[in-house]
This record gives C-alpha cells, sequence and structure tokens, in this order.
C-alpha cells in the first residue's frame, strides 16, 4: 500500500468515525458505529431517515466539518459514504482555493 | 416445481424462465439493455408470484413474527412496511421480507434462497397454526411495477390518491369484485409498486396494467435485470450478495435488525455472538471497465500479489457505462476509493467505491409535478 492510499484511509476513516458517532448521537439511533456500514441508504429505504433527519446531518457536516451541504444535494444525503466524498471534496476545493 | 398464475401470458410475450430454489421464474423477455430502459426510462411490468406471501390476523401478528424475524414488528405502524429478514437458526439470512401493516392483517412477503416449502416449514415451527396464518402463495400473484414513469401506471389504474403514498407503505384497493393490495416498494431505487391479488383477477389486473405499462412506453421485464438494477442503486440482493455471503454483519444488514428485541428472534444469539466479537470483513462496491470480463463473483481481488477480497456480485452498469461490483474486504481496507487488480499483480484495475454510484431519474420528480 502506497504512502497515498495509506494517507487517504486514515483521512477518511477519521471522518467517518467522527460522523457516524454524531449520526448516533444527533438521531438517537440504536446502533454502534460498527453497525452503520458505509454504503447504507440513509434517507427511505435502509435507515428510513426523514426530512428533518436529513437537516440534522447537514448541521453536522457544517458544525463537524465546515462543509455546507446545499439544501437541494439529493446525491449527497443517500449514504454515509457520499456524504464523506462530498466533505473531502470540499475540503479539498477549500485547501485549493487558500 | 412452483409456476406462475401468469406462465401462458408471460410465455407467449416471449418470457424466457428458469428455476430458482424449486420454483419457476420468469427471468427474461428481452435484452438486459432493453429491460434496463424500460425501468430507468419509462416502466418494467415484472411477475414477482415466485415469492412466499403470508396473510396473518392482526390480533396475534406481532407476537408471531416478532418470533422469528430479525426487524420489529410491533414498531411497523398501521399503513407501513417493514424491510427485513428471515435468518437461520445459525443468524445466517435465508429470506428478505417485507412485512405490511395492513389494518386487520399483516402481510409477509419473502424471497427466499430456501426451497419452495422450507419457508412454509419455518412458519409452521414457530405456531404459524395458531397464529391463524394463511398462505397465500398459490393462491394470489405479486406483480412489480417499476419505472420513472411507474407512478403513472397506478395512478392510471387504481387512482390519484396513489401518488401521495410514502415509500414503504401499503394500500388497499377494489379490482373487479377483489381487492388489490398496493405496496409502495421497490429495489430498483427508481419508483416502485408492488401489487398482490387473489388468482381469480390475475390475469385480469395483468392485462390491466400491462396495457397501461404498454400505452407509458414501457414493457416487460424478467427477474433477471433486477439483479442488475438492485446493485446499481445498491439494493440488497439475496440473490446475489446473499447467497453468497449469508452473514447479514458482512453483509451490512444492521439497519434491518432490532439487536435489542425482547425475547431475541431466530439466529439473534448468533448474530449476538459474532456482533460482539466485531467485523473483520465487509461487503463494498467496486467498479472497473465496461469491457472487465474478470470482475465476476468468485474472481479474487489482488494487492501486492496477495489476494484480499472475493468478488460476490457483479452488473454491467447502462447508467455508468461500467462493470459494477460487490466484494468482501477485510475492514481495514473496506475504504472507497482505492485501487487494487483482479486476478494478479498485473490482472484488470478495479476501484472501491462509493455506493449508491448512480442518482436515480426519480429522485428528480416532485409530487407536485407529477
Amino acid at each position: 500500500m502506497t504512502d497515498t492510499a495509506q494517507n487517504m484511509i486514515q483521512r477518511r476513516a477519521a471522518i467517518i468515525a467522527t460522523f457516524k458517532k454524531e449520526l448516533i448521537q444527533r438521531l438517537n439511533l440504536p446502533y454502534t458505529p460498527e453497525d452503520l456500514h458505509e454504503d447504507v441508504s440513509l434517507l427511505g429505504a435502509g435507515l428510513g431517515l426523514d426530512s428533518l433527519d436529513a437537516l440534522e446531518i447537514v448541521l453536522c457536516a457544517e458544525n463537524c466539518f465546515g462543509v455546507k451541504i446545499p439544501d437541494d444535494s439529493v446525491a449527497v444525503l443517500r449514504s454515509i459514504n457520499t456524504i464523506v466524498d462530498y466533505i473531502i471534496k470540499e475540503q479539498d476545493r477549500k485547501a485549493a482555493a487558500a | 416445481m412452483r409456476i406462475s398464475p401468469l406462465k401462458s401470458v408471460l410465455q407467449a410475450a416471449g418470457g424466457v424462465f428458469e428455476t430458482r430454489y424449486g420454483t419457476e421464474v420468469a427471468a427474461a423477455f428481452s435484452n438486459p439493455a432493453t429491460e434496463n430502459s424500460h425501468i430507468r426510462n419509462t416502466v418494467g411490468l415484472t411477475d414477482f408470484s415466485f415469492a412466499q406471501m403470508y396473510r396473518i390476523p392482526e390480533e396475534k401478528a406481532c407476537d408471531f413474527l416478532d418470533t422469528f424475524l430479525a426487524g420489529n414488528v410491533a414498531r411497523t405502524r398501521f399503513g407501513r412496511m417493514l424491510h427485513t429478514f428471515l435468518p437461520t437458526e445459525d443468524g445466517n439470512v435465508a429470506a428478505d421480507c417485507y412485512v405490511a401493516n395492513n389494518d386487520q392483517e399483516f402481510l409477509l412477503i419473502c424471497e427466499s434462497i430456501l426451497d419452495t416449502g422450507e419457508v412454509d416449514r419455518i412458519l409452521d415451527s414457530y405456531g404459524a397454526k395458531e397464529a391463524g396464518v394463511e398462505n397465500w402463495t398459490d393462491h394470489h400473484i405479486l406483480l412489480s411495477l417499476d419505472g420513472f414513469d411507474a407512478w403513472k401506471v397506478v395512478r392510471d389504474v387504481f387512482g390519484r390518491d396513489v401518488l401521495g403514498l410514502p415509500y414503504l407503505s401499503v394500500e388497499v384497493y377494489p379490482f373487479e369484485g377483489e381487492t388489490v393490495q398496493l405496496f409502495r416498494a421497490g429495489k430498483t431505487s427508481e419508483f416502485g409498486y408492488m401489487l398482490m391479488a387473489p388468482n381469480s383477477v390475475a390475469n385480469a389486473l395483468y392485462d390491466k396494467v400491462y396495457s397501461v405499462v404498454k400505452e407509458t412506453g414501457g414493457g416487460l421485464c424478467g427477474v433477471n435485470i433486477h439483479n442488475d438494477l438492485r446493485l446499481e442503486g445498491r439494493f440488497f440482493n439475496i440473490h446475489r450478495e446473499g447467497i453468497q455471503v449469508q452473514d447479514p454483519l458482512v453483509l451490512g444488514l444492521q439497519w434491518m435488525i432490532d439487536f435489542d428485541k425482547a425475547g431475541g428472534f431466530r439466529g439473534s444469539s448468533a448474530i449476538a455472538t459474532r456482533r460482539a466479537a466485531g467485523l473483520t470483513r465487509k461487503i463494498i462496491g467496486i467498479s472497473s471497465a465496461a469491457d472487465c470480463d474478470a470482475l465476476r463473483p468468485g474472481a479474487r481481488i489482488v494487492h501486492a500479489g496477495q489476494p484480499i477480497a472475493d468478488v460476490v456480485a457483479s452488473a454491467h452498469s447502462f447508467v455508468l457505462d461500467r462493470k459494477l461490483g460487490l466484494a468482501v474486504f477485510p475492514v481495514e481496507l473496506a475504504y472507497s476509493g482505492l485501487d487494487f487488480t483482479i486476478g494478479t499483480a498485473d490482472g484488470p484495475a478495479v476501484k472501491t467505491i462509493s455506493m449508491p454510484p448512480i442518482l436515480p431519474r426519480s429522485l428528480s420528480v416532485k409530487l407536485a409535478e407529477m
């Protein structure tokens, strides 16, 4: 495994760990972080979260990672992995612009 | 062997049949690209009568179903559905199940990987007779309507109020003197509805629905295309990764389980033991070039010359024009965005990906526009 790949795993794992912890706490989900598969559908199917829960996820991304998820970003909110992809992309974009 | 009551009409329409666990299914009607296009762009009608169907009177339904299903049936509100699974005694997945709470009755729909009759025997062993369970499998059909325009078909057949039904809900509609159960559910990521009706109106319902499907520009689909669509939308598919992996924790199905259910459920001790031990492997999405034939179930994913993961499902994504798959990785490598090869160190490239990889067109439709 290259250093780049290792760094990528570490960065992604850290974001996922923080996000899952916040998600479980904020939404009072009856799961451990390990129970939440990163690809599980968040809204509708899967965890079956509703629009208020989606708002909580948006706030979580903003408060924990400084990333604003636009209101109409249905694609971003589909799974933990798609949210983490967006957070990484936005962090990289901000870093490049700084 | 179980045969669908609709077999003759499906055969006349060009259906190609296969056998799944002792039940004959209409596997395909045309090429995969055409059937995929029906569902992604208009609407596809599929015979899902291979599923096992049961009616349980409301009085004893929760106590009965909660003894063997992994999810919490008692928490399923009136008019809503629960998506869960039937475990084996050793805590593996035996059937992918919907439970619908429909006023005076609960309805159980199972897609199982057990031989015909085995689910009946499991229900019997948990007191089906005492709970008043009616086995509807041989007396009802189940049609699946899926697609970007599926809502137009149910609207035209059953009326406009169908459009207000939320995902995972159930409603009943009269049809030629009988009752049709309409389930707002599907596993293609486009609009999905399932219609359950007694055999006495099977052909009439099929004719009515199919005529509207054709008017809408859609067509018949076989069950095989649903394997591809489920993978593309990252819906659990018991017939592919389910039968290959079986362990619900490795499959990422924890969301279907109520770990705190009083009294547990079938196989709950085995699941609890594995959960306490911690996950060592998990299933994740992978992708390769469209012409990568090496990405198929049974292939090994290689890192630094060593096999590290097993491919358990694959399909061509017509939306992405890429090969998609699912593979079981060690948890320390189960992250999106990593590059590996298939088979050997210099084999075809494969990348781990975030699922679901596509945005279905149906998510762009707003209720006010319907």
